[in-house]
C-alpha cells in the first residue's frame, strides 16, 4: 500500500470520526431536551424519532468504517429507541440513564476504539429493555375503518393506541391537494396541526378521479375542541369530522370513503424527501417520519435514514484546525512580505526619477494590505466555533451529577451562541467541567436542606457566556450554600499555607484564592466527585495557559460564582508593543487598560512595595527591568511609563521606558526549552526579522501580585 | 531573507541503518564544524538548515546555555549556544559563526557553532564508540571519528580560513544535545 492509500485511509477516518462527532453531538443535545420533556411528563413522540434515526445513521457508517463496537451500542440502543417509540418500553429516568451512558460511550469509542469494556453495559440496555405488557386500550371502542387499520405500521398503531388511552378524540380530515403542491401543503397542513393535534396516519382516499389532485384521509387525535380545529385546519376543499365511538349515532360519517390499498413507496408522493442541500435547515416537523414509516413500516426505514445521511454532506466543510493555522501562518509571513515592499517603494521615493514607480508601488501594497486584512479576517472567522458545543456537554455532566448526589438541579444556560476560538473551546471543556462539578458536589444542597434554609428544592446552575471588548467571560453560577471562608482558612491553615495569625490580614478574596492552590480540600472524607483535592488547581493552570484568569466569589447562604476571563482568539491578537531596557515587549490588549506617563512623586510604598494611586484606588507596581533582570537598578531611565494591567478583578502597573504603538500580532509558541520559563506567552516576528517576547499577563499577575500577598503572611510566620 | 541561508539540506541524507541501494558497506555522513579550536560534528540526517546568525532575542529567565530565539521564516526558533552547553570558554561571534538548524525529532532548535567545516563520509572503522571518551561533557558525545583511517572526508572550504584536519572529530548526539 502507497502512502498516499494511506493517507486516504486517514482522511476517510478523520471523516467518518467527525461525522460521528457530530451525530453524538446532536444525539446528546436531543436527549437533553427528552429528558426535560420526560421530567414534565410529555415526551414527544416526534423526537424519539429523532433519535432513533440518529442512531441508527450512526450505526450504519459505523460498520461502514469497521467501528464495530460503535456499531454494536448503537444497534443495541437502536432496538431499545424502536421498543419506547412502539411503546414497548415506557420511558423512564432510568431509561433516559442508559441513553446518556450510550452517549458517553460513543464518545468513548470514537475516542480510542480500543480499551472500552462494554459488557456491562449491555446488561444495564438490558434491564431497561424488558418489555411490558401490552396494554389493553379502547381502541376497540372506536368505529375505526377496517380499512385503515388494517394498513397502519407497528408505530401508528402505539400512537393511536397512546391517544386512545389519553382519551383523546380523534377526527378524521378528508383534505383534497392539488398533486403540483402537495409537498408543501402537506407539511403545511402538519405543521398548523402540531400545536395542537398529532397526525396519526393519512391515506389517499378514492373519491372523485382527478387529475390533478388527490384526496387524503387524514386520522388524527385532538383535545382541542372541534371547532377550534375546524378554524384552524379545514379549508376550501377539506372536510372535518369526528370519529365516532361504537354505539354511538354516526352524526357526518356518510358511508366512509373506501380506502385504496397501502400504495407502493415510489408512488407515495408526500414521502419524498426534501432537497437535499436544505437538508441541515429543515425544521424537525418536516423530518417527520411518520409518513415515510406509514407505507413501509419500521422494517424498512433505513431507505429514509440513509437518504438523511447522504445529504449531510450538503454545504459544509470539515476542515483540520492544523490547516488554519497553516493559512494563518502564511498570512504573518504575507504581512511581513508586505512589511518589506512598504520599506522597498520608500526607498524608491527617495529617487527623483522612481517617483512615479513609488507611488504605484505604494497604491498597489495598500491594496495588498486590504486584502490581507480581509484575508487574516475571514481565516480568523472560520476558527470561531459557538460555545454551545460544550455547553451541551456540561448539560449532560450536570445532570448525571446531580442523580448520583441526589440533588435536583436546573441548568439555566445564557449566550451559548458566544464565540470563541476552536482551540480555546477544546481546552475549556475540562477546566469548566470541575468547576461545575464542584458546584453540584460542595456549593448546591440536597432538597431537604434547602427547604430548611427556606430555598426552592430544585437548585439552579446558571451557565452563562458574554463578550466583552476583547474577551469572552464565562461564568458559572450556583445558588447553593456558598463557600465557607472560615472552613477555607483552616483548612489553608492545616495545610501550612498561611500562619494562623495571619487571618487578620487576608480578605475573603484572598482566602477564597487557596481554593485554586494544588492539593487543597477542605473535605475530610473524599467523594466520588471532588473533594479529592485536584481539580482547582488544575482549572487555574488551564484557564492561564489559555491566556485567562479564574474569579471566584462567594456569598454565605446565597451561591457561589466563578467567573473565567478568555480572550476570543490565540490565533491573532491586538497587542502593545513596549520597550524596556533597550528591548521589545508585547503585551496583549486584552490585558491592557491603559497607560499613563509615570510621576515619580506619584510613587508610594506600602508594605515594601511600590504602588500608585489611580482615580482613588491603589494600583500596584511592577518593573519590568527588575522583574527580568534586564540592568542594574541605578540605570533607570528618566522617563517612564505605566502600562495598567488588568485580568478579571485584579490589576497591576508595569513599568516600561517607552512605548511603541499597537499592532497585530501572531503568537508563535516558545519552543519546549523553553516552557519552563515563565511570564511569556510566547514570541512574535515584528516583520523586521526580530523578534519580540510577548508577556503572559496572567501570569505576570499572579506572579507579581502572589509575592505582595505572601510578603505580610511571611512577616507573620516568622 | 534567502541570502542567510548558507546553504539548504540538498545533500541526499543517508540512513544511519536500512537499506541502501549501493552495495558497499554502510557509511554514515556527519556536517562537520568547529567549535573552541575543536572539531565536532552531529549526523547529517539531523541537521535542516545551516544559518548565518539572525539578530537574537534574548529570552530573560531562559537557562544559561539558551542564547535566545530567533525567526526563521515566521517560525520561532530557539538557539542553544553549543560553547556554553558543553561548557566552554565564551567566544564572541565572528563572520564565520553559524547557526546549525538540529532536528531531534521532537523540536528543531539552532544551535550556535564557530564554524561550519564539511560533510565527512564515516565508515564503521572509522567510527569508536563513546565507551572510552571521559569527561564532564561525555552524556552528548556518542563518539569520536576518525576520517583519516580511511582516508575520506577530507576537504577544505574555499576560504581557506577552516580545514578539517586528518584528525579527530567529535561526534554529539542530537538527541542528548538538546534534551532538557
Amino acid at each position: 500500500m502507497s502512502t498516499d492509500d494511506q493517507d486516504d485511509d486517514l482522511d476517510v477516518r478523520d471523516e467518518f470520526l467527525a461525522e460521528s462527532q457530530e451525530i453524538v453531538e446532536a444525539l446528546s443535545r436531543d436527549l437533553l431536551v427528552l429528558d426535560q420533556m420526560q421530567k414534565e411528563g410529555t415526551p414527544d413522540p416526534d423526537l424519539i424519532n429523532e433519535i432513533f434515526r440518529g442512531v441508527h445513521t450512526l450505526k450504519g457508517i459505523a460498520g461502514m468504517f469497521g467501528y464495530h463496537q460503535v456499531g454494536a451500542v448503537a444497534h443495541a440502543l437502536e432496538d431499545l429507541l424502536d421498543d419506547l417509540r412502539l411503546g414497548r418500553v415506557t420511558l423512564t429516568q432510568e431509561v433516559l440513564d442508559v441513553l446518556f451512558e450510550g452517549v458517553e460511550n460513543f464518545q468513548r469509542l470514537l475516542g480510542d476504539q480500543a480499551g472500552v469494556d462494554l459488557s456491562q453495559y449491555a446488561q444495564s440496555i438490558e434491564r431497561v429493555s424488558s418489555p411490558k405488557e401490552a396494554p389493553a386500550t379502547g381502541l376497540e371502542s372506536y368505529d375505526l375503518d377496517p380499512g385503515v387499520l388494517a394498513v397502519r405500521t407497528e408505530y401508528e398503531e402505539h400512537r393511536l393506541r397512546t391517544n386512545v388511552e389519553q382519551g383523546n378524540p380523534l377526527y378524521r380530515l378528508k383534505v383534497r391537494f392539488s398533486l403540483a403542491s402537495i409537498d408543501t401543503a402537506l407539511e403545511e397542513l402538519k405543521t398548523r396541526a402540531k400545536p395542537v393535534a398529532e397526525i396519526i396516519t393519512y391515506l389517499p382516499s378514492m373519491g372523485e378521479i382527478d387529475r390533478d389532485s388527490i384526496d387524503l384521509d387524514v386520522l388524527l387525535a385532538s383535545r382541542a375542541p372541534e371547532d377550534e380545529l375546524r378554524e384552524l385546519l379545514v379549508h376550501d376543499d377539506s372536510e372535518l369530522m369526528a370519529v365516532p365511538r361504537k354505539g354511538a349515532e354516526a352524526t357526518s360519517v356518510a358511508s366512509p370513503a373506501p380506502v385504496v390499498p397501502p400504495p407502493p413507496p415510489e408512488s407515495h408522493g408526500p414521502s419524498v424527501p426534501v432537497p437535499a442541500a436544505v437538508a441541515h435547515s429543515i425544521p424537525p416537523a418536516v423530518l417527520d417520519s411518520k409518513h415515510d414509516d406509514a407505507s413501509h413500516g419500521a422494517a424498512s426505514h433505513d431507505e429514509a435514514v440513509d437518504l438523511l445521511s447522504l445529504r449531510s454532506v450538503a454545504n459544509t466543510v470539515r476542515v483540520d484546525i492544523r490547516k488554519l493555522d497553516h493559512l494563518m501562518n502564511v498570512v504573518g509571513e504575507l504581512a511581513i512580505v508586505r512589511t518589506a515592499i512598504g520599506a522597498l517603494s520608500e526607498t524608491l521615493r527617495a529617487k527623483p526619477e522612481l517617483r512615479q514607480l513609488a507611488t504605484e508601488l505604494h497604491r498597489a501594497n495598500r491594496s495588498f494590505e486590504r486584502n490581507l486584512a480581509e484575508l487574516q479576517d475571514g481565516i480568523l472567522d472560520v476558527r470561531m466555533v459557538p460555545l454551545r458545543q460544550i455547553f451541551d456537554k456540561l448539560a449532560r455532566v450536570v445532570r448525571q451529577t446531580a442523580r448520583e448526589h441526589e440533588k435536583e438541579i436546573r441548568l439555566v444556560v445564557n449566550g451559548a451562541d458566544t464565540e470563541v476560538d476552536k482551540l480555546i473551546v477544546e481546552e475549556l471543556s475540562d477546566p469548566l467541567m470541575h468547576i461545575i462539578r464542584n458546584s453540584i458536589d460542595h456549593g448546591i444542597e440536597k432538597p431537604k436542606v434547602r427547604e430548611l434554609a427556606g430555598k426552592a428544592p430544585e437548585g439552579t446552575l446558571a451557565l452563562n457566556a458574554y463578550q466583552k471588548g476583547n474577551n469572552v467571560l464565562i461564568e458559572v453560577e450556583d445558588d447553593g450554600a456558598g463557600i465557607n471562608a472560615e472552613k477555607i482558612f483552616e483548612a489553608a491553615v492545616r495545610r501550612g499555607l498561611v500562619s494562623k495569625d495571619a487571618r487578620a490580614e487576608l480578605s475573603q478574596e484572598d482566602i477564597f484564592d487557596f481554593i485554586f492552590t494544588a492539593g487543597f480540600t477542605t473535605r475530610s472524607a473524599i467523594t466520588d466527585l471532588s473533594g479529592r483535592g485536584v481539580g482547582m488547581d488544575v482549572v487555574k493552570t488551564n484557564i492561564s495557559r489559555l491566556g485567562g484568569v479564574v474569579d471566584v466569589a462567594s456569598e454565605s447562604g446565597i451561591g457561589t460564582k466563578f467567573t473565567i476571563t478568555l480572550p476570543i482568539t490565540l490565533a491573532i491578537i491586538s497587542a502593545l508593543i513596549v520597550k524596556v531596557a533597550g528591548r521589545r515587549f508585547a503585551l496583549p490588549l486584552t490585558a491592557v487598560e491603559e497607560a499613563l506617563l509615570l510621576r515619580r512623586e506619584a510613587i508610594r510604598t506600602v508594605e515594601g512595595r511600590d504602588v500608585i494611586t489611580l482615580r482613588g484606588a491603589t494600583l500596584p507596581l511592577c518593573r519590568v527591568d527588575d522583574l527580568f533582570e534586564l540592568r542594574a537598578a541605578a540605570q533607570s531611565p528618566d522617563k517612564s511609563f505605566v502600562v495598567v494591567t488588568a485580568l478579571g478583578n485584579r490589576r497591576l502597573g508595569l513599568i516600561v521606558d517607552e512605548l511603541h504603538g499597537q499592532r497585530d500580532i501572531v503568537i508563535k509558541p516558545l519552543g519546549k526549552s523553553l516552557r519552563d520559563v515563565r511570564g511569556f506567552a510566547g514570541a512574535t516576528d515584528l516583520g523586521d526579522q526580530n523578534v519580540a517576547l510577548v508577556l503572559d499577563a496572567s501570569s505576570l499577575l499572579e506572579e507579581v501580585l502572589k509575592r505582595a500577598d505572601s510578603a505580610p503572611i511571611l512577616e507573620a510566620t516568622t | 531573507m534567502s541570502e542567510g541561508i548558507v546553504r539548504q539540506k540538498t545533500i541526499m541524507p543517508v540512513p544511519a541503518s536500512g537499506p541502501s541501494s549501493a552495495p558497499e558497506p554502510e557509511v554514515f555522513e556527519y556536517l562537520g564544524f568547529m567549535l573552541a579550536d575543536e572539531q565536532y560534528a552531529l549526523p547529517l540526517t539531523s541537521i535542516r538548515e545551516i544559518l548565518k546568525p539572525p539578530p537574537v532575542t534574548h529570552v530573560p529567565r531562559a537557562p544559561q546555555d539558551i542564547l535566545g530565539v530567533v525567526s526563521v521564516r515566521g517560525r520561532v526558533t530557539t538557539v542553544v549556544d553549543l560553547r556554553r552547553r558543553l561548557r566552554m570558554p565564551e567566544g564572541a561571534m565572528t563572520k564565520f559563526s553559524r547557526v546549525l538548524l538540529v532536528d531531534d525529532g521532537r523540536e528543531v532548535v539552532g544551535v550556535l557553532v564557530d564554524a561550519v567545516l564539511a560533510v565527512v563520509r564515516l565508515g564503521p572503522q572509522e567510527l569508536e564508540l563513546a565507551a572510552n571518551v571521559g569527561g564532564d561533557t561525555a552524556e552528548y558525545v556518542r563518539g569520536i571519528g576518525r576520517p583519516g583511517a580511511r582516508g575520506a572526508g577530507r576537504s577544505a572550504r574555499s576560504d581557506g580560513r577552516w580545514t578539517l584536519k586528518d584528525d579527530i572529530l567529535i561526534l554529539l548526539d542530537p538527541r542528548a544535545l538538546l534534551r532538557r
